[in-house]
């Protein structure tokens, strides 16, 4: 854990962790409101569901890939779990189904990439807007609502007064952070983003493990429905839109390159959570929400911008 | 290199010393006149637009604080939730909402509720059951009888084709309360007027891009269309633009719903037959004056309809 946490600021994500931190410090200095213990887990709960997202995201896009898919999925993977739920199929099996569908479209994506030798922007742009026509033809267009009291606790549940949300994402992250520094997956991942074909010279199954990065992320898009469709107590086949824009700017503003190969964990999060506080700051603020998306994305390309000028100094 | 992390772990250090020195003297927590907020579906349409602008009158006499948020995507319930769990956080009065799904917004309401803000609903009802199911309270609901408008609309339809039209329908999100009245009201006007058929009927969510291309494909697969009511302006709007595309401007008989400026454009050049006028501004205005009345401890009215109107051309025009 210490040495996890003396991770969090090393090098390339000390940059953005500073960001943060200062972003916190300001919003401080200029809203009452900012520092109370109830809207910190106000952010926490808000970025969960990008967060989760971003996990998947982080792994494909140290592949050198792209995932476009994942906010469709989140959409489908709802659907089929809020209507699994009504189906009278219980909690866990109902989960383990949106779970699956989510893994298979991953799947199918990863397949596209690896054996059909389709880039991965475009097999991932076909399945978003697969996934996408199937949630609403699955639902014909209408949300699915009233599920039992146990969904609901996944979203307003609290263990030890933290959010429940909260606590799972921290718990993936724990596992994903393992998964990608402590396995032979998680090297050939680096590998395979920093040098595809001499990972495939030295004998590493790349497309196996490709098209293994692909299902994570239609996983953890999945997961992240569960904490949508909890929070919302409705699955909606239209929730989710850009939701994959959101995670791929996470993971750029923690640090990872888009050319894949270079980037971590701790950065997404670090990531996501300066998008989340940004967007609750300017709520507090009262500022307009066409300024709000201006101060988004000029925020997204200081953070890009500053990594790319720090490492082009450095060499 | 070397140098960076150690640098970088001492500056979080040293600038949470900075915020929580900050911290325990929060300087003016509540602003001088009391604070609404107006948490809106979406700031660029001139429907909310024209709410805004009623509502900030309101405010402006009434002295009262008004802050108007909305999510970035009309469709995106998530986030609208997030800017109400935000605002509850400043300490808002009253809050004051045009929900972006019926069902979807009322977890959020229940924390509002949680902490003591009174709500009152703007334009889109909130889902009956899923309110109860989550106990949630609000304390009124101000918007146009759209089900009544969606009967107007009916009317004039008949009025217009004489009673003979294979109508196409263009849908608002399926699930909002809003549009799904409006339908309801116009299929009950034409039921029992044997000659008005509806051959076709999607969704175009809302937007006038969608519009075009869900009516311009309805034309293709059902050329003897000849009459359109779409649930609101902007999809006719759009709509229009597939008719002129194919060359039948005029013979397409279309009626929507708003009487935004343009609809009211096309209407006195004759493209388009009518439409239905909500009065945004109204809404606005009302819900800011029952906030404040909430804020004085006096009572309001559980339900507070707005006045619609059909917009047509003058009859002396034709």
């Amino acid at each position: 854990m210490k040495k996890w946490l003396l991770g969090l600021t090393h090098s390339r994500r000390a940059g953005t962790l500073v960001g943060l931190f200062l972003l916190g410090a300001l919003l401080s200095a200029l809203t009452p409101f900012f520092l109370t213990r109830s809207n910190l887990m106000n952010v926490m709960e808000q970025t969960a569901i990008n967060a989760v997202i971003a996990v998947g995201m982080t792994f494909v896009i140290l592949s050198a890939g792209i995932d476009l898919s994942v906010g469709s999925i989140t959409a489908l993977s709802g659907v089929v779990l809020a209507n699994r739920l009504q189906a009278g199929w219980g909690m866990a099996p109902s989960l383990v189904a949106g779970v699956a569908i989510g893994a298979l479209c991953g799947l199918l994506s990863g397949l596209l990439i690896t054996r059909g030798r389709l880039p991965p922007f475009i097999a991932t742009l076909g399945m978003m807007s697969m996934a996408r026509g199937a949630a609403l033809l699955f639902t014909d267009g209408r949300p699915i609502s009233g599920f039992e009291e146990s969904l609901r606790f996944l979203s307003t549940g609290r263990i030890a007064g933290i959010p429940v949300p909260v606590l799972l994402t921290v718990v993936l992250y724990a596992l994903a952070i393992v998964l990608l520094n402590r396995t032979r997956f998680g090297r050939y991942v680096y590998a395979i983003g920093g040098n595809e074909e001499a990972t495939r010279l030295s004998g590493v199954a790349v497309g196996f493990h490709k098209t293994l990065v692909y299902v994570l992320s239609g996983v953890t898009a999945a997961l992240a429905s569960i904490l949508l469709t909890a929070r919302l107590n409705s699955a909606q086949p239209i929730a989710g839109m850009m939701y994959e824009l959101d995670a791929i700017a996470a993971v750029v503003i923690g640090g990872t390159s888009l050319t894949g190969g270079l980037g971590t964990l701790g950065g997404t999060l670090i990531g996501a959570l300066t998008m989340g506080v940004l967007r609750n700051g300017l709520n507090l603020l009262g500022i307009s929400s066409f300024l709000q998306q201006i101060v988004i994305g000029f925020v997204i390309i200081v953070a890009v911008l500053t990594d790319s000028l720090v490492k082009s100094k450095r060499r | 290199m070397k140098n960076r992390p150690r640098l970088a772990g001492i500056l979080p250090a040293v600038l949470l010393t900075l915020v929580s020195c900050g911290a325990p003297s929060p300087q003016n927590p509540a602003p001088s006149k009391p604070r609404v907020a107006l948490v809106l579906k979406t700031l660029n349409s001139p429907f909310f637009i024209d709410m805004q602008k009623g509502a900030q009158a309101a405010a402006d006499k009434l002295g009262l604080d008004l802050v108007v948020q909305a999510a970035e995507r009309e469709v995106d319930v998530e986030k609208q939730m997030q800017i109400v769990e935000n605002l509850i956080q400043t300490g808002v009065k009253v809050l004051l909402i045009t929900p972006s799904g019926s069902r979807e917004i009322v977890p959020v309401l229940a924390k509002a509720n949680a902490a003591g803000i009174p709500v009152i609903i703007v334009d889109t009802r909130i889902d009956a059951a899923a309110a109860t199911a989550a106990s949630v309270k609000t304390a009124s609901f101000i918007g146009s009888d759209n089900y009544e408008g969606g009967r107007v609309a009916g009317a004039e339809l008949i009025l217009a084709t004489k009673g003979k039209a294979n109508v196409a329908l263009l849908e608002g999100i399926p699930g909002h309360d809003t549009g799904d009245s409006r339908l309801r009201g116009f299929k009950d006007a034409t039921k029992d007027t044997p000659g008005v058929k509806v051959v076709a009927s999607q969704t175009a969510n809302w937007e006038r891009d969608q519009g075009f291309t869900v009516f311009q494909n309805m034309l293709q697969a059902h050329p003897e269309i000849d009459a359109l009511f779409a649930c609101n302006d902007m999809m006719a709007l759009g709509a229009l633009e597939a008719i002129a595309a194919a060359g039948r401007t005029g013979k397409i008989k279309v009626i929507g719903f708003d009487a935004v400026d343009d609809a009211r454009k096309a209407i006195e050049t004759g493209t388009m037959v009518a439409s239905v006028a909500q009065f945004p501004g109204d809404m606005g205005r009302l819900a800011v004056e029952s906030a404040s009345k909430l804020i004085k401890g006096e009572a309001v009215e559980a339900s507070q309809q707005v006045r619609i109107e059909l917009v047509k051309k003058a009859e002396g025009a034709k």
